[in-house]
C-alpha cells in the first residue's frame, strides 16, 4: 500500500488545504447531491443568468426596435442616464416612498406581530387573517380598488364630505402630494400583513423564558419589547428590510395602474418609467436595459449596507 | 444501497429529461400554429385581432358576413386585444422575431401608425400594389398609414372632431346650437360663462394631464407638434400656446371640468353634469348609451383658434387595419379591398349600428348618411360629419408622436399647477429631443 500512498499525498500539497482523501462511498454520495441539483442549477442558469447576462449585452447596444448595434461608446446608454431628467425624477420619487414607507411599515408591522403574540388575545386567527389578508390579494386588483376609493367622487371624498371635514372633493390623485401618498397608504396597507407574519414566526421561535426573566428583574412591556424582543427578531428584521427595499425600488404596479405614472410623471417609479422606455414609447430596449442594471446595482448597494449595518450574527 | 442510489439517479435524469422536453414542446407547438398561421397562398380564413366589441369588433362580424355572401367557405377569427396589449404584443413579437404568432390582420391606432412601420418594418406588408383603391380614401386619412410613399393601412374609421351639445341644456340658458356655430373660442368662452352661470352646468370636460382637447384645438389651427421634416415644436408655437392659455382660462373659469379616468369622463356626460362634449365623431357611440337623453343632443363644428389658418375642424383618434408580415396576404387584401374599402353595403350597417362614419369616400353618397338620427333632435349628423371631414387639416404624427403628447400633457399639469407656460413647454420640447436622440 506504501508505494501508492506517496505519489498521491504530492498533488495534494500542491492544492493547498489538509483535504481528506473522500471514499469511494462518500464520493458517490456527493455525486448524486450534484446530479439532484443539476437540473434546478441549469433550469436557474437557463431561465436567469443567461437572460440577464444578455440584458447586460443588449444594455450596451442602441438603435431602434429590433435594429440594434452596438452603441459608441459602449456604455452610451448609461452615460445618457446622466441627463434623462425623467429618470432622475423617478429615481427620486422611488427613494421618497423607500424612505418614507419601508419604515412605517417595518415597525408598525412588529407592533401588530406583538399584539397578535399576546396569548390573552381573543380571537387570535381572526385577527392574524384578517392583517395578513391584503397580502393575498393580486396587486393590480388592489390598485384599482384603491384609485376608484381615492377618485375625485370616489369613497373617501364621500365620507370625508358626509363628515364635513372638506369643503368640496379633494383631487387625491391629481396633485403630486396627495397621489405619492395614496401610492404609500396602498403599499402600507398592502404589505404590512406580509411582513408581520415573518415577525409573528420570528416571535415564535424567541423563547419564553427570556421574557419572564426580564419580568422578573423588573422591566416593564416595553423595556422587555425594545431590550428582549427586538435583539432577538434582528435576523428576521434584516431580512424584512432587504426584502422590502428590494420590492420598493422594483415598485410597478402601484405606479402602473393606481396613477399611471401621473400627474406630470411625478409618482412613476424607475420600473415603470423603465416600462414605458421599452414598450410603449418608441422601443429603446438597449436603454431599458441599462436602466434595469442601474436598479440592480441600487439594489444590491443598498443590501450590502443593511447587511453589513444590520447583521452582527459573527 | 444500490438499487436507491440507481433509482435517484434515474428520477433526477428524468426530471431533467422532462423538463426538456417540455422547453421543446413549447417549440413544436409555435411551429404548427406558424403553419396554421397562413403559408398557404390563398385560404378562407383569417386571423383579426381588434379591441372595442361595441365598435370596430362589430364591424368586423359585419365585414365578415358581407364577405360571406360572395365566398360562402370564408371564417373571419376575430380575438379582442385591448389596444394596450396589442402594442405590447407587437413590440414583444417583433424584438423576439416571432412573427408566426401575428394574426392576418391587426387594428392600429393612425396616431401610432408610422412608429410600428418605423420602428419594425418586418411587422407589416407593403399593401401598396394590392387590389385596395386608395385614392378612395380622404389624402389626410391615408397619410397617417403612409411611410415614404409605401401603404401599410387600409383607414378603418375617422378620427373627425366633433361639438356634441346638449340642446336643452343651452336652451335653460337663453342658447342654441346656431349661437355655438362658426365661433371663435374666445366667444365659446363668453357663451360658456353665460351657460354657468344659468345652470351651474360646465361646458366641457376632459381628463387631467391628457392634452386631447388641446391638440385638437391645435390641430384644428393646422398645426403639429412636429415640422414637416420631423423636429418637435412645442416652444415657439402659437397655436399651441394660445390653446393653452384658453384651456387654462376655460379650467379657471370652471367652464371645463377636469377628471381622472376615462370612466369619469363618459360619466360626467351620460349623466348630464356638462353642457357638451368635444372629440372624436367616434364618441357618439358612448353619448348614445344614454339614452333618457334622446333627442337632447345635437352637433355642430368646433370653435376656432384665433390664430392664421384657424379652421373649425379637426380630428382625435382613429384607426387603421394593416395586413402583418405572417399574413395569408392574397386573402386579406382580398377581405380588405372587398369590405372596408369596397363595400357601401357594409358601411350602411355599421354607420347607424355603431356610428361608425367611414373614411371610404364612396360610402358617404349613401343615402343612410343623409338619414336624420332620432336621438340628435332629427339632425343628419352623420352628413354634417362627412362636411366636417374635408375640412380637417393633416397632422404630422411621425413615430415619436406619444412622447411628444406626453410631455406635453406633462406640461399642462405643470401649467395648471401655476408654473411658468414658457419654462414648463421648453422642458417639454427637450424631453421629446431627448427621446429622439
Amino acid at each position: 500500500m506504501t508505494p501508492v500512498v506517496v505519489p498521491d499525498r504530492a498533488p495534494k500539497k500542491k492544492s493547498k488545504g489538509p483535504k481528506i482523501k473522500p471514499s469511494p462511498a462518500a464520493r458517490r454520495r456527493s455525486l448524486t447531491g450534484w446530479a439532484f441539483l443539476l437540473p434546478a442549477a441549469i433550469l436557474i442558469g437557463i431561465m436567469m443568468f443567461w437572460p440577464m447576462f444578455q440584458a447586460l449585452i443588449l444594455s450596451f447596444k442602441t438603435g431602434r426596435g429590433s435594429a440594434l448595434d452596438f452603441a459608441d461608446p459602449l456604455w452610451f446608454n448609461y452615460t445618457r442616464m446622466l441627463e434623462d431628467e425623467i429618470f432622475k425624477m423617478t429615481v427620486g420619487t422611488t427613494l421618497l416612498y423607500l424612505a418614507i414607507q419601508v419604515p412605517l411599515m417595518l415597525v408598525t408591522a412588529l407592533i401588530l406581530a406583538n399584539i397578535l403574540n399576546n396569548p390573552r388575545l381573543k380571537f387570535k386567527g381572526f385577527w392574524r387573517t384578517a392583517i395578513f389578508l391584503p397580502a393575498a390579494i393580486s396587486l393590480v386588483s388592489y390598485s384599482l380598488v384603491f384609485r376608484t376609493i381615492f377618485a375625485t367622487d370616489g369613497l373617501v371624498n364621500d365620507w370625508l364630505l358626509a363628515l364635513n371635514l372638506i369643503d368640496g372633493p379633494v383631487n387625491w390623485l391629481g396633485n403630486t402630494d396627495t397621489a405619492r401618498m395614496v401610492i404609500i397608504l396602498g403599499l402600507l396597507w398592502r404589505w404590512t400583513g406580509y411582513n408581520m407574519i415573518f415577525y409573528l414566526a420570528g416571535l415564535q421561535n424567541i423563547d419564553p423564558t427570556t421574557l419572564e426573566a426580564a419580568k422578573m428583574d423588573g422591566a416593564g412591556p416595553i423595556r422587555t419589547f425594545f431590550s428582549v424582543t427586538v435583539p432577538q427578531l434582528k435576523p428576521m428584521i434584516l431580512l424584512t428590510v432587504i426584502m422590502s427595499t428590494n420590492g420598493t425600488l422594483q415598485l410597478f404596479d402601484e405606479s402602473f395602474n393606481l396613477t399611471r405614472g401621473g400627474p406630470a410623471n411625478t409618482t412613476m417609479t424607475m420600473s415603470h418609467y423603465l416600462y414605458e422606455v421599452s414598450f410603449v414609447n418608441n422601443p429603446n430596449f438597449g436603454y431599458g436595459a441599462a436602466l434595469s442594471y442601474v436598479i440592480l446595482v441600487m439594489v444590491a448597494i443598498l443590501a450590502a449596507i443593511q447587511m453589513k449595518v444590520g447583521d452582527k450574527r459573527d | 444501497m444500490k438499487k436507491l442510489r440507481t433509482g435517484m439517479a434515474l428520477a433526477a435524469t428524468a426530471t431533467f429529461a422532462l423538463t426538456l422536453a417540455a422547453c421543446s414542446g413549447g417549440d413544436s407547438n409555435e411551429g404548427a400554429s406558424g403553419d396554421a398561421g397562413g403559408d398557404e397562398p390563398m385560404g378562407n380564413s383569417l386571423t383579426v385581432w381588434a379591441w372595442d366589441p361595441a365598435f370596430n369588433i362589430y364591424a368586423l362580424q359585419e365585414a365578415e358576413k358581407v364577405y360571406q355572401a360572395e365566398h360562402p367557405d370564408f371564417t373571419l377569427d376575430i380575438q379582442e386585444v385591448t389596444w394596450e396589449d396589442l402594442q405590447t404584443k407587437l413590440t414583444t413579437l417583433a424584438q423576439s422575431q416571432e412573427f408566426e404568432e401575428l394574426p392576418d390582420i391587426f387594428l392600429m391606432q393612425n396616431n401610432a401608425f408610422q412608429k410600428n412601420v418605423i420602428n419594425y418594418p418586418d411587422l407589416f406588408t407593403d399593401i401598396t400594389d394590392s387590389s385596395v383603391a386608395f385614392d378612395e380614401f380622404p389624402e389626410g386619412v391615408t397619410a397617417y398609414s403612409t411611410i415614404d410613399g409605401a401603404n401599410y393601412g387600409v383607414p378603418f374609421d375617422a378620427g373627425t372632431a366633433i361639438n356634441a351639445m346638449r340642446t336643452d341644456i343651452l336652451e335653460e340658458a337663453g342658447l342654441t346650437l346656431d349661437d355655438f356655430t362658426d365661433i371663435t373660442w374666445d366667444e365659446y368662452i363668453a357663451l360658456g360663462e353665460q351657460v354657468l352661470e344659468a345652470t351651474g352646468k360646465p361646458m366641457l370636460s376632459g381628463i387631467a394631464g391628457e392634452p386631447d382637447t388641446i391638440l385638437m384645438m391645435l390641430q384644428s389651427a393646422g398645426q403639429s407638434l412636429f415640422d414637416d421634416e420631423g423636429n418637435p415644436t412645442i416652444t415657439d408655437n402659437e397655436a399651441l400656446s394660445t390653446s393653452i392659455e384658453l384651456y387654462s382660462e376655460m379650467v379657471e373659469k370652471g367652464i371645463y371640468l377636469e377628471v381622472n379616468s376615462w370612466d369619469e369622463y363618459i360619466a360626467s356626460i351620460v349623466n348630464g353634469n356638462v353642457a357638451s362634449t368635444i372629440n372624436g365623431v367616434w364618441i357618439s357611440g358612448s353619448i348614445q348609451t344614454a339614452e333618457d337623453q334622446a333627442g337632447m343632443w345635437g352637433v355642430t363644428n368646433l370653435p376656432s383658434v384665433d390664430v392664421d389658418g384657424a379652421t373649425h375642424f379637426s380630428a382625435n383618434g382613429g384607426s387603421s387595419w394593416a395586413v402583418s408580415s405572417n399574413a395569408d396576404v392574397a386573402l386579406a387584401e382580398d377581405f380588405l379591398s372587398a369590405t372596408f374599402a369596397g363595400s357601401t353595403e357594409l358601411y350602411d350597417t355599421i354607420l347607424p349600428g355603431a356610428g361608425a362614419v367611414a373614411n371610404w369616400l364612396p360610402a358617404g353618397d349613401s343615402e343612410v348618411y343623409a338619414e336624420p338620427q332620432e336621438f340628435f333632435g332629427g339632425q343628419a349628423i352623420y352628413a354634417d360629419v362627412l362636411s366636417f371631414a374635408a375640412g380637417v387639416p393633416s397632422n404630422n404624427t411621425g413615430a415619436y408622436y406619444y412622447e411628444a403628447r406626453d410631455a406635453v400633457g406633462a406640461a399642462i399639469t405643470q401649467i395648471m399647477g401655476g408654473a411658468d407656460a414658457a419654462t414648463a413647454l421648453g422642458e417639454a420640447q427637450s424631453t421629446v429631443e431627448f427621446a429622439m436622440n
